[in-house]
């Protein structure tokens, strides 16, 4: 009984607010509000908007378009989960209140709708990053120290500056990255390592703005992983290639092998390395991350395609080969976020003896099997 | 980890159990030495880190995955647990599985 009446009920409110159109405005501003109070927005703002033509609600729809406007623009992220506020609302709210307020300067309702929206403005205009702006012309000038024409001295100084000015990581990485530009090697390798407790001293500092220990450990890791792989690049540089697999397979496994910027390194010492599957493999796995400069991205999608060229099997064109590796990347890659191995078959796994022989866990099928990855680190 | 040799004691004589501990170190020289240190009485495996997280999904270490008779995946405890490293703990997932229990 009670189920039959509430679908009844719902039928009932869905045609007052369906079925009245071509009536007089102030029927429509009626059906305006009623959709509004059950927040059918849509519905609300036709209806509401063919109220505002007729002088005689004209103030009153204006107004309740800004109070529905600015509940888009600035409220309805903390009232609906899942929404997000939509900012192109924010100017129109605002215009309509002031509408509403020149069809009608005495609408106090309006008026007050007006000072909260103004509000609302006025928070947005405070920039939230809080950046000092000293600093962000600090963070310019070591970029612009990419180029040749800035002597190597005043790089350093403009990174020494930078580092008394604010106590986070950025002048040991992105200046180790400059470095690396101009060929500075050894100093990159220095300045990024020197990165790392001072990257662990600013997070300890701020922890409590990371929410949770598992974010604040994140960042920890990235700090860790970027310091790595800049050093791993340096040696690579440097033509030391053991040093360079060392700290660029450190850095795949800090960041869980999802940086773009570390597969491209990868793939590019596999490839100096004369390692072709080995640099295909992460190329594609570069690419199939959403990140990374169009520059290097085009750079890695040419060697793969001169990999492509020399290899044996070519089954497609080099196009529509890449875009199905990637696509099997990006799946297999959104199927490890979501899926556990609960309830499913033990995949095989690539496994080698500590001497270096394959290793096949079919050999043990019929036992019970506790498998535990470990790292000594 | 050391608890993991205190649990094989108790099944070291059983044909129906298998342990086995894979390695994602990519430092062959650190490896060493802590097998060294740890002289783990089971199989020592290695794998590669990416690879072995991507086919076995997790992104903590130490992870173990408890795997029945048919070879189907029960059980995973991905980093450490809260009281689930203890040696009894460890027993009580082997136990389960070899007694046909699931969950």
């Amino acid at each position: 009984m009670k189920k039959t009446f509430l679908i009844l009920a719902a039928a009932a409110v869905a045609s007052a607010i369906g079925f009245a159109q071509s009536s007089s405005a102030r029927q429509q501003l009626a059906r305006g509000r009623e959709a509004w109070d059950q927040r059918l927005t849509k519905t609300a703002i036709e209806a509401v908007q063919e109220a505002t033509r007729d002088p005689a609600t004209a103030a009153e729809a204006h107004e309740l378009l800004g109070i529905i406007y600015a509940f888009k623009g600035w409220q309805q992220d903390n009232v609906f989960p899942g929404f997000h506020d939509e900012p192109a609302y924010r100017e129109k709210a605002l215009a309509e209140l002031q509408a509403a307020l020149k069809a009608d300067p005495r609408r106090f309702t309006a008026r007050q709708a007006q000072i909260v929206a103004e509000g609302f403005a006025a928070a947005d205009r405070v920039d939230p990053m809080l950046r000092r702006p000293a600093i962000t012309l600090l963070d310019a000038q070591i970029e612009r120290g990419r180029s040749p024409d800035v002597p190597i001295g005043e790089l350093i100084e403009t990174l020494q500056t930078r580092m008394k000015a604010q106590a986070d990581a950025t002048p040991y990485f992105a200046g180790a990255q400059v470095l690396i530009d101009r060929g500075e090697y050894n100093n990159a390798i220095t300045l990024a390592e020197h990165g790392v407790p001072v990257a662990e001293r600013f997070i300890q500092e701020n922890l409590g703005a990371f929410q949770m220990e598992g974010k604040a450990e994140g960042a920890l890791m990235r700090s860790r992983a970027q310091a790595a792989d800049i050093v791993g690049w340096a040696l690579y540089m440097k033509k030391d290639y053991a040093g360079a697999a060392t700290k660029l397979e450190e850095a795949e496994r800090l960041y869980r092998g999802d940086d773009f910027n570390n597969q491209f390194h990868l793939a590019e010492l596999a490839r100096a390395q004369k390692q072709s599957d080995r640099a295909r493999e992460h190329y594609l796995d570069a690419l199939s991350l959403t990140a990374g400069p169009p520059a290097v991205r085009e750079r890695a999608t040419e060697e793969l395609a001169k990999l492509y060229a020399a290899g044996k099997k070519k089954s497609k064109p080099f196009k529509a080969w890449l875009d199905a590796q990637l696509i099997a990347r990006q799946n297999d890659r959104k199927k490890a976020d979501l899926k556990s191995r609960l309830d499913t078959p033990l995949p095989k796994l690539n496994l080698t003896t500590l001497d270096g022989k394959p290793y096949d866990t079919s050999s043990l099928q019929g036992k019970v099997l506790l498998l535990n990855f470990f790292a000594s680190w | 980890m050391p608890h993991l040799k205190t649990v094989y004691a108790k099944f070291q004589n059983d044909p129906n159990v298998a342990f086995l501990l894979v390695s994602i170190d990519d430092d062959s020289k650190r490896l060493e030495r802590y097998l060294d240190e740890m002289k783990f009485p089971f199989t020592v495996l290695r794998a590669s880190s990416a690879e072995m997280q991507r086919a076995m999904g997790f992104n903590d270490l130490p992870s173990t995955f408890y795997v029945d008779r048919k070879g189907i995946v029960r059980y995973q405890i991905l980093g450490f647990e809260a009281h689930g490293d203890s040696d009894a703990r460890v027993a009580w997932y082997i136990d389960q599985l070899k007694h046909g229990k699931t969950h």
